[in-house]
């Protein structure tokens, strides 16, 4: 009883938690940057700032898109913290993520199409290896469910470490990081299928970006499960090395980044998977 | 807690080139660069109309630009701010009176702010968009507040009397 109060304060404050860890992260690039950043609460800020505006609307549709984009990654979310099945997790994130592209489509705005085939590709770029390292966790605990893999008595890092090698190479592609920020690209296609969004209506896509942040860091506390000590250096290590990564590379083009996802990434996966069957 | 006070503390900015030689936008960068940093104050250089509350815009207007800066102008969701950034956008500089040129910016959108200079230097521009945060915030509480019509609007054919009720109201 106890515990489903904590994981339901926990689903209500992700949005909290997310906004944070966005601000932290645009002052430790900042400082990376020997700049001085904006403020930590910077993201609250700006999300008051765009209740403020006058709500400008392409057609209805492109803001439900948006809408939803924002509450079925939060449902993916809930159902990460309350213990459901990993699979149905990644695929309710997946549907956020086709509903984004979905709304990009729907516009004329030729940058909004862009961005939309671009997010569409980094989606392939990414989705099979999420999947190879939830089967590869299903091959060492038995089980789908969050909460018996949590559960699991030894952190799965030690299990396979391959697996998590694997997390942290399409980790910039799923947070839209240098070099792998093709969907995003702020300097080619100004932010590509949340281009059209303006005022209330880019809150949700701005909101959803931070819970993408919770969804990721949640997916690699998997691997430190209820070892806190080990849970804290492997958060804190990989933004860390997530922000050091988006700070000294370049951009990559798409077929770059295909090669690497498909030639570095997957291949690490499977050889984790064919070790964890044997 | 009075949130309302926080929001002038993200103005998003959009940076256009209506022509300019390219000094400005110089600036403008440097601006960004680590030694000048207006990301403390929460600035982001968004190049995106629909989620920008900063029209920031350099060099005169060339003919072929007229119809972007309305554009963009128009795509810009209230409340706006449109700062000219160096002597060529604010009257049209050295380039004043040739065969392309068309002028200030002022011609074609209502500026708030002025910034001299060829080029403006990065402290005279940080100094003019901190101006325009406080234009800002002042247009978002004209936008909140109601206004009792001095003439009460009558609509004849098509068109209401809106040149009448705006020259009543100040």
């Amino acid at each position: 009883m106890n515990k489903i109060i904590i994981q339901l304060l926990l689903i209500f404050i992700s949005p909290v938690i997310g906004g944070l860890i966005y601000g932290i992260e645009r002052k430790v690039k900042a400082r990376m940057q020997r700049r001085i950043g904006p403020p930590i609460l910077q993201p609250f800020y700006d999300f008051l700032k765009l209740a403020d505006k006058r709500a400008m609307i392409v057609h209805s549709t492109h803001a439900f898109f948006g809408i939803m984009h924002f509450v079925s990654l939060w449902f993916a979310l809930a159902v990460l913290i309350l213990g459901g099945d990993l699979i149905l997790v990644i695929f309710l994130h997946l549907l956020s993520t086709s509903l984004l592209i979905l709304g990009g489509f729907s516009t004329r705005s030729i940058f909004s199409h862009l961005g939309a085939n671009r997010s569409a590709i980094s989606a392939l770029a990414y989705e099979p290896i999420l999947i190879i390292i939830a089967v590869s966790i299903y091959m060492v605990t038995g089980s789908f469910d969050v909460s018996s893999i949590l559960n699991y008595p030894t952190p799965l890092l030690y299990k396979m470490p391959l697996a998590f090698i694997a997390l942290l190479l399409i980790l910039p592609v799923k947070l839209k990081k240098s070099p792998f920020d093709i969907s995003e690209a702020h300097q080619e296609v100004v932010g590509g299928a949340e281009i059209e969004y303006s005022g209330i209506f880019y809150e949700a896509i701005y909101t959803a970006k931070w819970l993408d942040y919770v969804f990721c860091y949640a997916l690699i506390y998997l691997f430190a499960a209820n070892n806190i000590v080990l849970s804290f250096v492997l958060i804190t290590g990989s933004f860390l090395y997530i922000n050091a990564l988006d700070n000294s590379t370049a951009r990559v083009n798409y077929k770059q980044m295909l090669r690497f996802a498909f030639g570095v990434a997957f291949p690490i996966a499977i050889i984790n998977l064919l070790m964890t069957i044997l | 807690m009075e949130l309302k006070k926080f929001r002038k503390k993200s103005p998003w900015i959009l940076h256009y080139n209506s022509g300019s030689c390219n000094g400005c936008d110089i600036e403008i960068l440097a601006c960004l660069a680590p030694k000048y940093d207006i990301e403390r104050f929460g600035m982001i250089n968004t190049g995106n109309p629909k989620q920008s509350d900063i029209l920031l815009i350099t060099g005169p207007v060339t003919k072929r630009s007229r119809e972007r800066i309305v554009e963009l102008y128009a795509q810009m969701p209230e409340p706006k701010v449109v700062v000219c950034c160096g002597t060529c956008s604010s009257t049209g500089g050295i380039f004043r009176g040739m065969y392309n040129i068309e002028g200030g910016v002022d011609q074609y959108i209502p500026v708030d702010v002025y910034v001299a200079g060829c080029a403006s230097r990065p402290e005279q521009i940080i100094d003019g968009v901190i101006v325009a945060i406080g234009i800002l915030e002042e247009k978002n509480k004209d936008l909140e507040k109601s206004v009792k019509l001095a003439v009460n609007p009558v609509i004849e054919g098509s068109q209401v009397n809106r040149r009448e009720i705006a020259g009543k109201l100040k």
